[in-house]
């Protein structure tokens, strides 16, 4: 249909390669368009777009495929396809940790669940085909909107008032009548009713373009540009730095580092709170329904000795924040979201009493931490050496005693104590502070003869303290995310002028006694065609909206 | 009375008074052809009659939401049963803004059904108030969800006129392949919403009927930390078991139809939360829907939208084709303001990043791009009437199983959301 010959148009106006109608007055150009009888095709008022150069290079051709609309939705729909594909078993990245894909899938799923990983479905939004597709719509965006925007610019930019016949009769919308009476003062009546609807009327003579809505137009390329800010966010999670995704589990009272940052933080305590029942409909009684989670959090900035495993960093305090799960700690880019908890209450140290069991006597209490103990105590007579101590004590297969974690879960210490009636050098003492484990592990045969001498006990609940329970935090951190924002508002910006304004024609000229009418839009012909009549009916021409209508395809 | 049980009663309210327009639609569309009447002027008073029923009924569901609101102390869209009767009012308001704009009254033929069937299904759900778990004690709640399902609700009214305008339009004489195609299709639509009809007559049925089945099921779960925990849980069920949970044991089943055991059991990759129970629900919904299907067929001797057919006769299809068109459009940025920026928004505060491939996110992704590749086809490719129409259907479908059947199949965050 792109006959490189004759664009001159009989109105003398010269059109760029490609044109269907002319620039200037409207009247179609190409063969195929002039021959048919069908309502002409609007899009861009008949401009030549780049895409449609005559002898295309290989960047044409590049330019031309991503500048079809038809290729766009293509894209758009293997996009939402492929999406759907990655919803039909948990992407691998919901797991936190101990996860093996290659067995994890087949295992739970059996061979679909092969077939899905083998594919690399466990994995679909980070495949390269996924990102491919992301890439070319954007591309597609790009493409399409500077390949439209340019020409429609022009086309709208310079509109003659008096079009040719043929395009007015060939609008989807069109009326065609005789008049009596003055030509120039109906036009003028006619361009006065069109102004009460909000048109901009510019009068010719005898021909009339009313106009309404221009910036609607702009809508959808607006909506573009906000759409390939929001996908360059997505994409932009990639770039190192720039995103941060970990765990960090706070016990009540730890001071812990934030991997990949230079903070710290503190849990001052985790609490979570249920309902009561006479809060909660008889169905969810006793449920335990959970009314609150929060922790008390201070974060910290740390100023040097930073993961230092001998010294202790130097901290400063730089916010406070209660943490709950719609409100999570913010400090500049980095967020602390409350993700998990447990509450398996941890000891943190005891303060037991030193027993002479033969005299009956006892000392103390002194301080011993879990985590940090000191090295030496002197209590009373006794004076102690810390030997060793063991986190989470247990025996291995060739009965040694091992440590299985750095959690206090089963804390052992062996202390070397010299006093009333014990060795000059000492003698070896174990101590369990925990009641189970004292029995577990049998303390009083481990420490033999010496259990008649002497005995390390806690003296009640009062000097045992603990921490109730562990936070998990969700440290976050996404720079892309304004972009987004901005993204999100241009967009929806874009997309409200192009939907909720229709851009709206009226051509009209009056030749001797015919009237000759054409009105063209976008969206929303049903508008349109009341509009049009409604003028109509203003300059005594009464008429049904629906009979102005001359068929065509109506988007 | 509490304000709480006025709430319910006026909804009860609204739901009949939805009806009675719906059958007052009905009148003035078939009464044109009764005789010793002026049909333009039998349509117009009846149709008005009926638009006044569905607007009171309208003013009824919105007296609903603000008591139970006001009662119950936060935003009745925090659970199922809140969420779709919010659906239902908000589809109620989208055909109220399209009736004005438009004028076409029968339209209401259309938009009214869905609107009772999303209210009876809302019925099959927990009534109560619940108090919301910390994750939902967020302003963005309301905000997302009435947004959200306000789009969704255009693109219901959309549907309604899009199968309206497929009813219209398909030739049911036409013995070409291609129109039996047509036909063939539009059946299996309206089969479908048979279906979800069957779901609302087999819950309460059986719930009327006080139906009872328990089982303890052992679920395998790893904690968010990587530790494996194993949970005994007893599973309720509502309706015979076919299909019992997966790895459980029956406690107690009341025996329906001689059958006093599951003759089934739910496969381990359903794995939502009460997949068994779920399952057991949908293939109940079938077998009953489809029973229905077969009781109608049997009374009107030819197929459901054969005999609808002739009574859409005289409606303009053009009008049918851009009402559903511009439902949608309507609606596109709505959804795209609630459904994505706004959800973009919340995840973003509760989780920390915006996006995070959840399956409920994905699919409210890909309902957005479906309707995007819609208006593209529409304003770009010049597609309208049919090929529009049934776009509209299957966008619908994209809709509901985004609101419904992820909750069902598909484990994710949002799955507690609560679907039964």
């Amino acid at each position: 249909m792109l006959l490189p010959e004759n664009t001159k148009c009989e109105c003398g106006h010269q059109n760029a390669v490609g044109t269907v109608l002319c620039e200037t007055c409207g009247k179609p150009i190409v063969k195929e368009i002039i021959e048919s009888s069908e309502p002409l095709e609007m899009r861009y008022d008949g401009v030549a777009r780049r895409s449609q150069k005559a002898n295309p290079d290989l960047l044409d051709k590049i330019w031309n495929f991503f500048s079809s609309v038809k290729i766009a939705i293509y894209l758009i729909i293997a996009t939402f396809v492929g999406a759907m594909f990655g919803t039909i078993f948990p992407q691998a990245n919901t797991f936190i940790n101990n996860f093996e894909p290659s067995i994890y899938y087949e295992e739970t799923y059996g061979t679909p669940g092969k077939i899905y990983y083998l594919l690399g479905l466990h994995n679909t939004y980070n495949s390269w085909w996924f990102i491919t597709l992301l890439v070319m719509i954007g591309t597609s965006l790009v493409i399409c909107s500077i390949d439209r925007v340019l020409p429609l610019y022009r086309a709208l930019n310079k509109q003659q008032i008096r079009k040719h016949h043929s395009f007015l009769t060939r609008q989807k919308v069109t009326y065609t009548t005789t008049i009596e009476g003055n030509a120039q003062q109906w036009v003028q009546n006619y361009g006065q009713a069109l102004r009460k609807k909000g048109y901009k009327v510019h009068i010719d003579d005898t021909a009339l373009l009313a106009e309404k809505n221009r910036f609607s137009r702009w809508g959808p390329y607006i909506n573009h540009i906000g759409l390939i800010l929001v996908l360059l966010a997505l994409l932009a999670r990639g770039i190192p730095g720039w995103n941060l995704d970990g765990y960090v589990k706070v016990v009540d009272g730890d001071t812990v580092p934030i991997s990949g940052t230079n903070y710290y933080v503190k849990s001052e305590g985790f609490k979570m709170e249920l309902y009561d029942n006479g809060e909660l409909p008889e169905s969810l009684q006793n449920t335990g329904r959970v009314k609150n989670f929060e922790t008390n959090a201070i974060l910290y900035a740390c100023e040097s000795n930073c993961n230092d495993d001998y010294e202790q960093p130097q901290l400063t305090e730089v916010l406070r924040h209660t943490i709950l799960i719609n409100d999570p700690l913010r400090y500049e880019d980095l967020k602390l979201h409350q993700f998990d908890y447990d509450l398996t209450p941890r000891i943190n140290a005891v303060s037991p009493m030193i027993i002479n069991k033969e005299t009956g006597e006892s000392f103390g209490p002194f301080d011993l931490s879990m985590v940090d103990p000191d090295l030496s105590y002197e209590v009373g007579p006794y004076r102690m050496k810390l030997i060793d101590k063991y986190m989470d004590f247990s025996i291995n297969s060739d009965g040694e005693p091992i440590t299985l974690s750095r959690e206090p879960n089963a804390p052992a210490f062996i202390f070397n104590i010299q006093g009333p009636n014990l060795k000059e050098t000492g003698e070896v003492f174990m101590y369990f502070p925990l009641q189970k484990d004292k029995v577990r592990f049998s303390q009083n045969t481990i420490n033999r003869e010496l259990t008649d001498k002497i005995d390390i006990k806690v003296d009640g609940m009062e000097n045992v303290s603990f921490s109730e329970a562990t936070t998990f935090l969700n440290v976050r951190m996404d720079k892309a995310v304004k972009y987004l924002w901005i993204g999100a508002i241009i967009s929806m910006f874009g997309l409200l002028l192009g939907t909720y304004w229709q851009h709206r024609r009226i051509w009209l000229r009056i030749d001797d006694d015919t009237l000759t009418l054409g009105a063209h839009t976008t969206k929303n012909w049903y508008g349109m065609r009341a509009e049009t009549s409604y003028a109509l009916g203003k300059v005594g021409i009464e008429l049904e909206p629906k009979s102005l209508d001359n068929g065509g395809n109506k988007g | 009375m509490s304000l709480l049980d006025f709430s319910s009663s006026i909804f009860i309210v609204a739901f009949f008074l939805y009806c009675f327009a719906f059958i007052f639609y009905c009148i003035a569309v078939s009464g044109k052809k009764w005789s010793n009447r002026d049909p333009k002027v039998h349509e117009a008073r009846w149709s008005k009659i009926a638009f006044i029923t569905s607007s009171s009924g309208l003013i009824a569901h919105i007296v609903f939401f603000v008591t139970r609101w006001i009662g119950g102390g936060q935003a009745p869209v925090s659970n199922m049963y809140e969420f779709i009767t919010f659906l239902g009012m908000a589809i109620m308001v989208a055909y109220t803004i399209i009736h004005f704009i438009y004028r076409k009254p029968l339209l209401g033929m259309f938009a009214l059904p869905l609107t009772i069937i999303i209210v009876a299904y809302a019925s099959v759900f927990p009534q109560e108030v619940q108090p919301l778990i910390p994750a939902l004690q967020s302003i963005w709640l309301k905000i997302h969800v009435t947004m959200a399902a306000t789009g969704e609700a255009f693109f219901a009214v959309g549907f309604a006129a899009g199968l309206m305008y497929l009813l219209r339009v398909v030739d049911f004489k036409d013995s070409s392949k291609k129109g039996r195609k047509a036909q063939r299709w539009v059946e299996f639509t309206l089969i479908c919403i048979l279906i979800i009809c069957g779901f609302i007559v087999a819950s309460f049925g059986f719930k009327g009927a006080g139906y009872i089945a328990q089982f303890e099921q052992e679920t395998v779960a790893v904690s968010g930390v990587g530790e494996i925990q194993t949970k005994v849980a007893t599973v309720e069920y509502t309706m015979p078991p076919i299909f019992k949970p997966f790895n459980s044991t029956a406690q107690y089943i009341t025996p329906f139809l001689g059958i006093d055991n599951a003759l089934l059991e739910t496969p381990s990759w359903f794995d939502g939360v009460n997949a068994g129970r779920k399952l057991n629900t949908v293939v109940w919904s079938i077998i009953v829907g489809l029973l229905m299907y077969a009781i109608i067929r049997l009374i009107i001797r030819k197929p459901i939208a054969a005999a609808i057919h002739p009574m859409l006769d005289g409606i303009d299809p053009d009008d049918l084709d851009e009402i559903s068109y511009r439902a949608i459009a309507i609606g596109f940025p709505i959804f795209t303001l609630g459904g994505l920026i706004f959800a973009m928004i919340w995840a973003e505060i509760a989780w920390g990043r915006f996006w995070a491939w959840d399956p409920k996110e994905v699919w409210a992704l890909i309902t957005w791009l479906f309707y995007s590749a819609y208006l593209h086809f529409r304003l770009s490719r010049g597609w309208h009437g049919r090929p529009s129409a049934w776009l509209a259907v299957i966008g619908f479908v994209i809709v509901l199983f985004t609101l419904v059947g992820v909750n069902l199949l598909i484990a994710g965050m949002h799955s507690y959301a609560g679907v039964d």
